[in-house]
């Protein structure tokens, strides 16, 4: 990569820097290794959407609001704003105050090669680059139909064509007051809206880096985040980076119930990152990973199947710990991981979408609880409802009623259908996106629940390419599918069955019904309390009637840390890395 | 020489061409939706025609097939879906990667494996031709998979000689690629000793080979001098067909030791439903297979006198 030799003046300022800010009494800079699994696409905010991309642009760039990090259910709260943003009186403007000081990180794009403060037009900026169709083709469905005027906007960038200059053209809704402050107006009340600010394709992204980088900003970055890069970063390789020493944010002081117990707290007021280098390793193996971590080359390392059964043991009551000598070496965590595991039901399918009674028969026989102990080891949670456990309008708020297997029921369904003990039904079909073992077996267990009441099964195993193209044409009877919280409200999952939603949107089932679709939309905007949850209620009740889906499990995210790091908690909507802490005494002295 | 060159070359022209064509069928007109793959849940109808509209994908098929036979033709294959960079580049950066991987251990091993070849071919059915072709055997049919799992497991993990993986460039790639390398070492022995062995042994009874021992040539000189030569064409044949592969890479190697290879770029791409850059490593692939096997037949002239290329 060619960059402008002053680069290089930059990258020493920046090193300098960060060491400078090291503590005096610091023997050596802390340095976490946490791997990254797979290569990141782009760490061009506005250009990329995938997970791997995420994780590192948390690192280096800062959006207007991001999630507490232990409190739960997530919350929102301010990152780059000064406080939350205020909403008017009618309801769609919402006025933002961003934090005053917060700097851009030095590179040579700014003047002089120092990061100059962050401002109203820079977000206004962002924003109108999120909308414009020659950038983003990939996150602009979180603000489509939201904001006055971005999406004509999106519409003139089109067919404008990416060398047209439309800075001057004007959106509506996107107001500056002044130096610090703006406003957003919206097409209609909505406070998902807030949640797009946390996506890591909103990061406020300055214009200049943008004017000297163009396309290269795939490999460079020049945000505010809590960490910087010191030179252009390897997607193939390890990611080297620093902390940034004028990072604006503090450790919390609050948390979860028990966080403060298990010493979560103890650094609450602390600026971060609390450690002085991250390194990400590419490590898109297991084996590799797991040796790694065994000889404390890695921090932190999310548990597979294969290492949780020699690692972990279950205890009677369900709770894990690790195995000898694995206890006295390393920490265990584990915690829901915001996914809801369900088998779609086709309802444009002739056998299952006109016979309710034969998919409440298959909904009874399944028994998501022994799925979860025999194959998962007790990696995941049997949910009640659609919405995964730590997101508000879960089951624990709906109190949605258990359902366990009943396989007298599930006969009786079953000869109400018109196929008593399964005579007559001709064999039914479950696609999965994935061939591994761990799929094979968990058909195996499913075929063997069925056939339990005479029903026979047969597996089709495709890729995730060939998956997606069956779910779009509604080439399927059955599928296994699992659907991730793009972000933690319950609406997200309760659109997998919205009517407007069919394929190829997330309803690849094709529910259609009515009295859903009135719900659904009644709860959609709605702030969540009591009359919204009555509602999902109503949505639960539906669904367990008609059977569109059947729910099985949240998975569980179990993750192994060296003694040596403090403050780790999962937090599935964020990144944990500026809030861990690195003991290097005993880092240095390794796994024990 | 030249007319049988230019002959060659004209006759490689529709091999290129069928697999320009099955390429494009396979990934292009018969493969998943890219768009679909890269927007995932979050499909729109207009989310994926603005796509489809940037990576070209919204022309005709047979407009799309013309310009992937343009691609081929300036080997300018254009830039990925994923990461908008320029595909040459990346090819490039992938490709001198991998050949760090495999041509050490390919040169090496061919060295070693022929001189072994030989010296077991001398001791036809001794102990030392007896123990050696139970051990090839056996270490033949172990999967290539155990090999990577057990030696990184127990070299780099328990005896703590190599690191466990990771990649530098320059220099200081030797310290990754120490164990990436045994391994293929150990792959390729069995496989090729048993071919070499083979090919010696047709020769080294052979009427020619008693005439010059019953001249009273020293077995040194038999084998060297006669035997060798003489099964120089398979080795030839069987080496320079492999060079393709070696500039693709290791896909096992690159993958457990997170080697930037052309091999993880294939895998990544194949993940992420990166069409230029799968379309171009198979057809780049082929290429390469079609002028080697050109180069395989002129060497074959210079290896036996009397071959003529005509």
């Amino acid at each position: 990569m060619n960059l402008p030799r002053c680069s290089l003046l930059a990258v020493a300022a920046a090193i300098c820097s960060s060491l400078l800010y090291l503590p005096a009494s610091a023997q050596e800079p802390s340095v976490l290794t946490v791997p990254r699994l797979a290569q990141f696409d782009s760490l061009d905010p506005q250009r990329e959407f995938d997970q791997y991309s995420d994780q590192a642009l948390r690192q280096l760039y800062s959006t207007l609001l991001t999630y507490a990090y232990l409190e739960r259910p997530y919350k929102l709260e301010p990152d780059l704003l000064e406080s939350m943003p205020a909403l008017a009186a009618d309801k769609v403007t919402y006025t933002f105050r961003l934090r005053k000081g917060v700097r851009f990180v030095d590179n040579p794009c700014f003047a002089g090669g120092k990061g100059r403060e962050l401002t109203a037009d820079d977000v206004i900026y962002t924003i109108r680059r999120y909308a414009d169709a020659n950038v983003n083709n990939r996150s602009f469905f979180a603000m489509e139909g939201a904001v006055v005027g971005l999406d004509a906007y999106r519409a003139a960038t089109a067919k404008a064509g990416p060398t047209a200059d439309l800075s001057k053209t004007d959106v509506a809704g996107l107001r500056k007051i002044d130096k610090y402050t703006f406003t957003i107006r919206l097409t209609h009340e909505n406070p998902l809206f807030l949640y797009s600010l946390t996506m890591a394709p909103t990061a406020i992204m300055p214009v200049e880096a943008v004017q000297m980088y163009k396309d290269k900003l795939s490999v460079v970055a020049v945000g505010s985040g809590p960490f910087m890069a010191t030179a252009p970063l390897d997607r193939n390789g390890t990611l080297h980076l620093v902390r940034n020493p004028t990072y604006y944010r503090v450790y919390p002081s609050v948390g979860a119930p028990g966080d403060a117990e298990k010493g979560l707290l103890k650094d609450a007021g602390k600026k971060l990152p609390l450690v002085d280098v991250l390194d990400m390793p590419l490590i898109e193996e297991m084996q590799p990973a797991a040796l790694k971590f065994l000889r404390g080359e890695l921090d932190r390392r999310e548990l597979d199947r294969a290492n949780f059964t020699k690692l972990v043991l279950r205890a009677p009551d369900g709770s894990l710990k690790l195995a000898a000598p694995y206890a006295s070496q390393f920490d265990l965590r584990s915690s829901p991981g915001g996914n809801t595991v369900y088998i779609t039901l086709n309802m444009r399918d002739p056998v299952l979408g006109k016979n309710k009674a034969l998919r409440q028969a298959l909904a009874a026989a399944i028994d998501p609880a022994a799925i979860i102990n025999v194959l998962w080891n007790g990696r995941g949670i049997a949910l009640q409802s659609l919405v995964p456990m730590d997101l508000a309008g879960s089951e624990t708020d709906t109190a949605a009623p258990a359902r366990k297997r009943d396989l007298a029921a599930a006969r009786m369904l079953l000869a109400d259908a018109g196929y008593p003990d399964g005579k007559g039904l001709p064999p039914l079909t479950m696609t999965f996106p994935t061939a591994d073992a761990d799929t094979r077996n968990e058909f195996d267990m499913v075929r063997a629940q069925f056939a339990a009441i005479g029903v026979q099964l047969i597996g089709t195993f495709d890729d995730v390419p060939a998956f997606t193209k069956s779910m779009d044409a509604g080439n399927f009877q059955m599928a296994y599918y699992s659907w991730y919280a793009d972000y933690p409200d319950a609406e997200d999952f309760y659109q997998v069955l919205y009517g407007k939603n069919v394929a190829p949107g997330p309803n690849s089932g094709n529910f259609i019904n009515a009295a859903y679709d009135r719900g659904y939309e009644a709860s959609r905007y709605m702030v969540n309390g009591p009359r919204r949850y009555e509602i999902f209620k109503s949505l639960n009740a539906i669904i367990r009637d008609e059977t569109p889906v059947i729910v099985a499990r949240e998975s569980l995210r179990v993750d192994t840390v060296q003694k040596w790091v403090g403050n780790y908690k999962r937090n599935i909507f964020t990144t944990e890395m500026q809030f861990l802490s690195v003991d290097m005494a005993m880092k240095k002295k390794g796994v024990q | 020489m030249g007319a049988y060159i230019v002959r060659r070359l004209l006759q490689a022209v529709p091999t290129v061409l069928g697999v320009a064509l099955l390429t494009f069928l396979l990934f292009d007109a018969f493969g998943a939706d890219p768009v679909r793959t890269a927007l995932g849940n979050h499909a729109t109808p207009e989310a994926m025609a603005n796509l489809r509209h940037q990576w070209g994908l919204d022309q005709s098929l047979p407009l799309q097939f013309v310009d992937f036979l343009r691609q081929i033709v300036t080997f300018d294959y254009g830039r990925s879906f994923v990461t908008g960079e320029d595909l040459g580049t990346q090819i490039k950066a992938g490709a001198l990667v991998s050949l760090s991987v495999t041509v050490p251990p390919f040169v090496f091993g061919g060295i070693v494996n022929v001189a072994l070849a030989l010296f077991i071919a001398r001791h036809r059915d001794g102990i030392v031709d007896r123990a050696s072709r139970v051990l090839f055997i056996a270490a033949m049919s172990v999967s290539a998979l155990v090999y990577v799992l057990a030696l990184q497991y127990l070299l780099a993990f328990k005896l703590d000689w190599f690191p466990i993986n990771g990649y530098e460039g320059g220099w200081a790639a030797v310290k990754y690629l120490g164990l990436p390398w045994l391994i293929q070492l150990l792959l390729l022995m069995g496989p090729d000793i048993r071919l070499y062995r083979t090919l010696f042994l047709a020769d080294i009874n052979a009427d020619y080979v008693r005439t010059a021992r019953s001249k009273g040539a020293g077995e040194a000189r038999v084998l060297f001098r006669h035997v060798l030569p003489n099964a120089w064409i398979p080795i030839i044949t069987q080496n320079v067909t492999t060079i393709p592969f070696l500039i693709l890479g290791s896909f096992l190697m690159e993958r457990f030791f997170s080697i930037p290879g052309i091999g993880n770029l294939t895998i990544a791409a194949l993940s992420r439903g990166d069409l230029p850059i799968l379309k171009a490593v198979t057809v780049l692939g082929a290429l390469a297979l079609v002028l080697f096997n050109l180069l395989n037949d002129l060497l074959y002239a210079f290896a036996d006198p009397r071959v003529r290329l005509s």
